[in-house]
């Protein structure tokens, strides 16, 4: 009896949408994108990250368990543009066509995306992306979070037809509140136009496009290899000579770098988070523009 | 002229002061033939280092130094014991071993404090460049109180003392290494370490003799690598490095000529470049005719330096289709430079560029990279089909000047020997 009882409450636990073992599992490469299926899934799907918030998605190192998380999703989503290419090797290995490439649950959140900074294969030293596929930090345009919620929508559309309309409701409510907000954020940084402002890796075209600002050099000449003195001194010049005020730094970059080129042309460290959750108080995708942009805005007061 | 050496004195102070303890430590190492220690130290280091950051503390706090020292003194203790164990199996079995599984440890260890990962990549790399005179007031006074002590023991220090004795080596040793790894990365430490004191040992036979031709050595190859590293434009820790390599490559060529019986050093330093050539020669023979659609180093080589030497073997209009992709190829990557510029002015300048553009330019970019792919391809498969067609004739003519190169006495193979 007491059995029977039981079965009934799992069963009718099981049914509510809310119950864990109902929604759609969806595993993500970054916390970006966890945060924008989230946005879009609500209460209908969980969503889990490969990287951690603070590692950097391009040397991620796949753990077995890995797999298995995979086994368990019905929807992937990547950045792509060879910013997480450890994911294909990872799909082969779990062998799930459903969520490969040219699957219904296969999501590339760089579909439709404006690409920048495109330079074929290799074009000499450039300006620290060796990818020839252009630029992957889109998501840190806001405006692009559109564009990849579409995506997303889809393809939960595609997977879960049923519950379309309630996909497309959290979408453009969640859009409502982003366009609000972009309003916000171009109002508080149009001070920081006319500020030029250098950057230790090239994470920040995007962003720089959307709010219109100057960034006049990368530190980092190719992912993960040390600038040379040369390289060193033309940056510093450059700082000297278009009065850079501002170095942006993430936070898992070498702390010791940014301040000797910092302290040599005479301007402040800012830390900004270049995915949710790289920093305190950035825990989904609109808070990570707002700790930005707050940021950036009190640095450029303080001068 | 004035700025580069306002940016590299700063970085040559710390190098001075690292030559100077590590040339000591060095000769101590390799006569106690424990080469590798520096890297298990270092890396027990890093171990503490990355423990304290998942615990909680920040980089560069009193508390993650504590950790990086209570472990390397925990290494220590473990090192004065191998000699002990070392009977069977070589000390540098059970070194490398430390060394190996304390990396393995911080790696397992830093998915729980991802701002270990700067601080092992740190570790591995450091950056001399960046150091300062803030580095050269912490070691300085490190550095001195070590040697101090090391002069006061060198009776006891000198390899054959007690378990406690090598402890102390050991805790000491460890010390300096924690400092110098973090600032010029292991690589680096090594060859303050090893380089000048090897070359300190061939040449001399007391300890001072070795300690003066080691700084003189070290000092010299610093700052002939970090002038290269700037001129060049070179990541400067892996040019110093490079330039340690070289610098022992040149003193064993000169203790070659100055000790050992002059003409046969020579002989014996002609016969190796000779048969390196013929290595290099007979290999790409083989290459090209087994393979002569495969990466062709030499030969691509020489045609880069004299691209003129590619109508050797090009017919006229495999030659003008070649020039002709190449042409296209630079101007589709003009191109491509040109739309990048507009885009990136546009993010500041005059209007803000609305998205379809910026869409149109992207995708103008991403054919622009095709093209220049095609033209690519175009200029790898003329030269590969003409490569083809050569590969016997091309190849046999390679070997036959590897053979003419080899140092073989071949006027008297051809005499026939007397009986």
């Amino acid at each position: 009896m007491l059995r029977r009882v039981a079965l009934i409450v799992a069963c009718v636990t099981s049914a509510s949408p809310g119950c864990a073992q109902d929604r759609i599992q969806v595993v993500t490469t970054t916390t970006d994108l966890r945060s924008l299926t989230e946005a879009v899934g609500g209460e209908r799907v969980a969503a889990t990250n490969f990287v951690p918030a603070n590692l950097d998605a391009e040397e991620y190192q796949p753990k077995p368990q890995d797999v298995l998380h995979l086994r368990s999703a019905r929807m992937l989503v990547r950045v792509g543009l060879d910013y997480d290419l450890w994911i294909d090797r990872l799909l082969a290995q779990a062998g799930m066509p459903q969520i490969s490439r040219g699957g219904p649950g296969y999501v590339d959140a760089s579909f439709a995306i404006a690409v920048l900074e495109l330079r074929g294969m290799s074009v000499g030293p450039g300006d620290g992306h060796a990818h020839g596929s252009g630029n992957p930090h889109y998501w840190l345009d806001p405006k692009n979070a559109e564009i990849i919620t579409g995506t997303i929508l889809e393809a939960l559309a595609r997977i879960d037809p049923a519950n379309t309309a309630s996909y497309e409701a959290n979408r453009s409510a969640f859009l409502d509140r982003l366009r609000a907000k972009l309003t916000d954020w171009e109002a508080a940084l149009a001070p920081l136009k006319a500020m030029p402002i250098v950057a230790y890796h090239n994470s920040w075209p995007y962003f720089a496009r959307r709010f219109r600002l100057d960034l006049v050099g990368i530190v980092e000449t190719k992912p993960g290899v040390p600038p040379s003195p040369a390289r060193l001194l033309g940056i510093v010049q450059t700082m000297r000579a278009s009065g850079v005020r501002i170095v942006v730094r993430e936070p898992r970059e070498p702390e010791r770098d940014i301040a000797f080129v910092a302290s040599k042309a005479g301007a402040s460290i800012v830390t900004l988070a270049a995915s949710v959750g790289a920093l305190p108080g950035t825990g989904d995708y609109l808070s990570l523009f707002d700790a930005n942009v707050e940021a950036l805005k009190s640095a450029a007061g303080a001068r | 002229m004035n700025e580069a050496l306002a940016l590299l004195w700063p970085s040559f102070l710390v190098a001075v002061c690292l030559v100077g303890i590590h040339v000591y430590f060095g000769i101590q190492v390799l006569a106690r033939k424990v080469i590798f220690v520096d890297l298990a130290l270092a890396q027990i280091a890093a171990l503490g280092a990355t423990v304290a950051f998942m615990l909680g503390h920040a980089a560069h706090s009193p508390a993650t130094y504590g950790y990086s020292v209570a472990f390397t003194l925990l290494a220590a203790v473990l090192l004065a014991f191998t000699r002990r164990w070392a009977a069977r199996v070589p000390q540098e079995a059970l070194i490398g071993v430390i060394y190996v599984v304390a990396a393995a440890a911080a790696i397992l260890l830093i998915d729980r404090a991802p701002q270990g990962a700067e601080h092992l990549k740190q570790i591995l790399t450091g950056n001399i460049l960046t150091s300062g005179l803030d580095e050269v007031a912490v070691i300085v006074p490190l550095y001195i109180a070590v040697g101090g002590l090391h002069w006061l023991l060198r009776r006891r220090l000198d390899g054959a003392g007690t378990l406690a004795w090598e402890f102390v080596f050991y805790a000491t040793f460890g010390a300096v290494v924690t400092s110098s790894v973090a600032i010029a990365g292991v690589l680096l430490v090594f060859s303050f370490l090893i380089v000048p004191a090897a070359i300190g040992v061939m040449f001399a036979s007391t300890l001072a003799r070795q300690l003066a031709i080691g700084w003189m050595v070290g000092i010299i190859t610093s700052a002939a690598g970090l002038a290269a590293s700037f001129a060049f434009d070179l990541p400067t820790g892996a040019t110093m490095v490079c330039a340690f390599g070289g610098a022992l490559a040149l003193a064993g060529l000169l203790y070659g000529l100055v000790r050992g019986d002059r003409r046969g050093a020579l002989r014996a330093a002609i016969a190796t470049a000779r048969w390196c050539a013929v290595a290099a020669l007979a290999g790409s023979a083989v290459q090209l005719a087994a393979s002569p659609r495969a990466d062709q180093p030499l030969i691509d080589t020489v045609e880069y330096a004299f691209p003129s030497l590619r109508a050797l073997y090009l017919t006229r209009a495999e030659a003008t289709t070649f020039e002709d992709a190449g042409a296209y190829a630079e101007r589709y990557r003009l191109e491509a430079e040109q739309l990048n510029d507009l885009e990136k002015r546009g993010r500041t300048e005059g209007e803000a560029m609305d998205d379809f553009s910026v869409a149109r330019i992207s995708s103008f970019l991403k054919s622009y990279g095709e093209m220049r792919k095609g033209e690519q391809f175009v200029m790898n498969e003329v030269r590969a089909r003409a490569r083809e067609r050569i590969r016997w004739g091309a190849g046999l003519l390679l070997l036959a000047f590897a053979l003419l190169l080899a140092p073989v006495p071949w006027a008297r193979l051809w005499v026939r020997a007397p009986r």
